[in-house]
């Protein structure tokens, strides 16, 4: 740059003077280091992200509908979901209690879900009854296979009013 | 905006970072302007506070020392940065170990990069520890007052080969395991105790599932712990001998 | 050296570029302060950027060669099945060519002791501390003829078992050493040699021989450690 306010002897310490040639070549060079740093960075990042997870599969089948008898709620336990049928159809509710991540459980003689670390309750629904959970338990997407089983995917949150007709 | 402004302005903002009282709190010596402030900027350094603060401008020359003390540093810290990293994915236990390298290779995004550096770094370590001995003895830096700092070096040689001989039974394929049973055997050679001293070493009879797990923890954590403490101790004594003294010639005529 | 009982003064080596600093050396004066070899600069910058300079080609080479070269990784390791060769890693590769020659206790234990200690020992081992050098009118007859003895039954006895590998480069490094003894040379590179002494001369020889039993195990060594020529057809 033939920048006539170049000072290519710059040696004194006012923070206000304009930038030496050793200024810019230093500037540069940190900057080369940084963007070197940053690439290093977002590697690291990738290489601690794992590809392969050992976890379940998120998309799975519950099995033939007509294992689930009208108007019960069962645990399916390595999925954690309640799989409920009433008489208009099914839902797949999340058996983890959305206060600090317990496993709940049905209660059928008082007709909830409760949580055994902090008491919160449920409705079968997933509406809230009481406790310290700030949210109703979600629903996930629940679809019936081409051969008629029932295929629940978790990645996939739904309303709660939605039924699946049986 | 020009190139000119840019780099203008870029400048100015970055003075004024520098004269803030942040950057002030850390960086505590000042723009290195005075002898002073360039010696500060050494001496009140936690990582460099060893270095002397003046070296004798012979010693700065590629063909002074080839800077292998200098490289023997940056690989070992290089070798534990790229160590702990394959240890997220490394498992100590036959056969996942094996497994696990695999996954390194193929599943982990940039590990065969890691893993490449790792082995790299291992046989250039081993390369340049050799040559560093041979090139501070053919300048003769092992005479007084230098003679201890020569014994650290040779442990540290011994400790750098058993690094590299731990570390090379941990892929746990047909090359580690061989090569490991070859040399143990070799072990079993000495006298008397060799043969208790290769079943503790070995943690068995032959090369097993004891043998790769201990092999792990001397790799990982007593053998880098021992490397550490002898590097501090060498290059102390570096110091304290009188720093590098080369290119000029020497008292019995060799340079 | 300065004689220790007196107290010496002087200027500090910087005393031509910096203002006069006078300079009172003690008897107790560190290494670094009686030495007098070669003007000194400041740390900062000359040293630190040279040293991030070397850890920044370190760090590139390596990088470079880890994104074209890939480390190896054999099959599942099998205890029933032994590869054959059986080879250690390229550093131990010279003590398993040894041990081809020498039963287990010497090559295996013997003489990688004996190397250990003899290194260790030897900025103690104060002799020659002048270095004489090995050619030299000054060295005594006695001595020549103690190291002449020496290397030719060291040669007998490595004929005697046979350890050919080890014989190749003990013969060119004497022969070397009696090229130079003949030579007339007065200057140059000849004239250097012949003005190493024998710790010299016997590190140098270690050096070859380590050198070349690692070369011989690494490339000329096949199955069952038969010799084999590097460029003949084998799978490596």
């Amino acid at each position: 740059m033939s920048d006539d306010k170049a000072n290519p002897a710059g040696a004194n310490a006012d923070a206000k003077r304009e930038a030496s040639r050793r200024d810019v070549l230093n500037e540069i060079t940190w900057g080369a280091l940084g963007i070197a740093g940053l690439g290093a960075a977002a590697l690291t990042f990738q290489f601690f992200s794992p590809n392969v997870l050992f976890e379940l599969p998120t998309t799975f089948r519950a099995g033939d509908p007509d294992r689930y008898p009208v108007n019960s709620v069962t645990l399916l336990q390595d999925q954690l979901i309640y799989i409920v049928r009433t008489a208009s159809g099914f839902y797949a509710v999340s058996a983890v209690c959305t206060h600090l991540g317990c496993i709940t459980q049905w209660k059928p003689e008082v007709n909830t879900i409760t949580c055994p670390c902090h008491s919160s309750k449920f409705q079968p629904t997933g509406e809230r009854l009481e406790g310290p959970a700030p949210l109703p338990l979600p629903h996930y997407a629940i679809n019936f296979t081409a051969d008629g089983e029932l295929q629940v995917d978790k990645l996939q949150i739904i309303k709660a009013d939605q039924v699946l007709k049986a | 905006m020009t190139t000119t402004t840019m780099g203008t302005s870029f400048h100015s903002a970055l003075e004024n970072l520098r004269t803030t009282g942040v950057w002030k709190s850390i960086f505590r010596s000042g723009p290195a302007v005075t002898n002073r402030a360039r010696s500060l900027k050494v001496f009140d350094n936690l990582l460099l506070h060893w270095l002397p603060v003046k070296v004798r401008e012979n010693s700065l020359g590629v063909r002074a020392t080839y800077y292998l003390g200098s490289l023997l540093l940056f690989l070992f810290i290089i070798m534990a940065v790229t160590g702990v990293f394959l240890m997220f994915y490394y498992r100590p236990v036959a056969p996942n170990a094996y497994y696990d390298m695999k996954d390194l290779r193929f599943v982990v995004s940039n590990g065969v990069f890691v893993r490449n550096m790792h082995r790299i770094g291992a046989h250039l370590m081993v390369l340049l520890a050799f040559w560093h001995m041979v090139h501070v003895f053919y300048r003769g830096g092992y005479k007084p007052p230098r003679e201890f700092n020569w014994v650290i070096g040779v442990m540290l040689l011994l400790l750098t080969l058993s690094l590299s001989y731990t570390g090379y039974l941990l892929p746990w394929d047909q090359l580690a395991f061989w090569a490991t049973t070859v040399g143990s055997n070799m072990i079993s050679a000495a006298p008397a105790i060799g043969n208790e001293v290769r079943f503790v070493a070995l943690g068995g009879h032959t090369v097993g599932g004891n043998t790769l797990l201990r092999f792990y923890v001397f790799h990982v954590v007593i053998l880098p712990l021992l490397a550490f403490l002898f590097i501090g101790a060498h290059l102390w004594r570096v110091r304290k001998d009188g720093g590098l003294t080369v290119g000029a010639k020497d008292h019995d005529g060799q340079d | 050296m300065m004689d220790k009982t007196k107290i010496q003064s002087g200027f500090s080596s910087g005393a031509k570029n910096e203002p006069r600093r006078i300079v009172f050396i003690t008897p107790n004066a560190s290494a670094n302060v009686m030495d007098e070899r070669g003007r000194k600069v400041m740390s900062y910058p000359h040293l630190l950027v040279r040293e991030a300079i070397v850890f920044e080609v370190l760090i590139t080479a390596m990088a470079l060669v880890a994104l074209i070269w890939d480390a190896p990784l054999e099959r599942l390791a099998n205890p029933l099945l032994t590869p054959n060769p059986a080879k250690a890693p390229w550093y131990f590769l010279g003590l398993q060519e040894l041990l081809h020659v020498f039963p287990p206790f010497v090559a295996g234990f013997l003489i990688p002791t004996l190397v250990v200690v003899a290194l260790i020992v030897i900025p103690y081992f104060k002799v020659n501390v002048e270095g004489t050098p090995l050619w030299s009118e000054l060295t005594s007859r006695r001595f020549d003829v103690v190291f002449w003895v020496v290397v030719v039954a060291l040669l007998i006895v490595l004929v005697a078992v046979d350890a050919w590998t080890i014989i190749f480069p003990t013969v060119l490094v004497v022969g070397l050493l009696l090229g130079l003894g003949l030579s007339k040379a007065t200057t140059g590179p000849i004239c250097v040699l012949r003005a190493k002494p024998l710790s010299w001369w016997i590190m140098t020889w270690f050096i070859a021989t380590a050198f070349w039993l690692t070369v011989v195990g690494t490339f000329f060594r096949g199955p069952g450690w038969s010799w084999v020529w590097p460029w003949g057809t084998h799978a490596g």
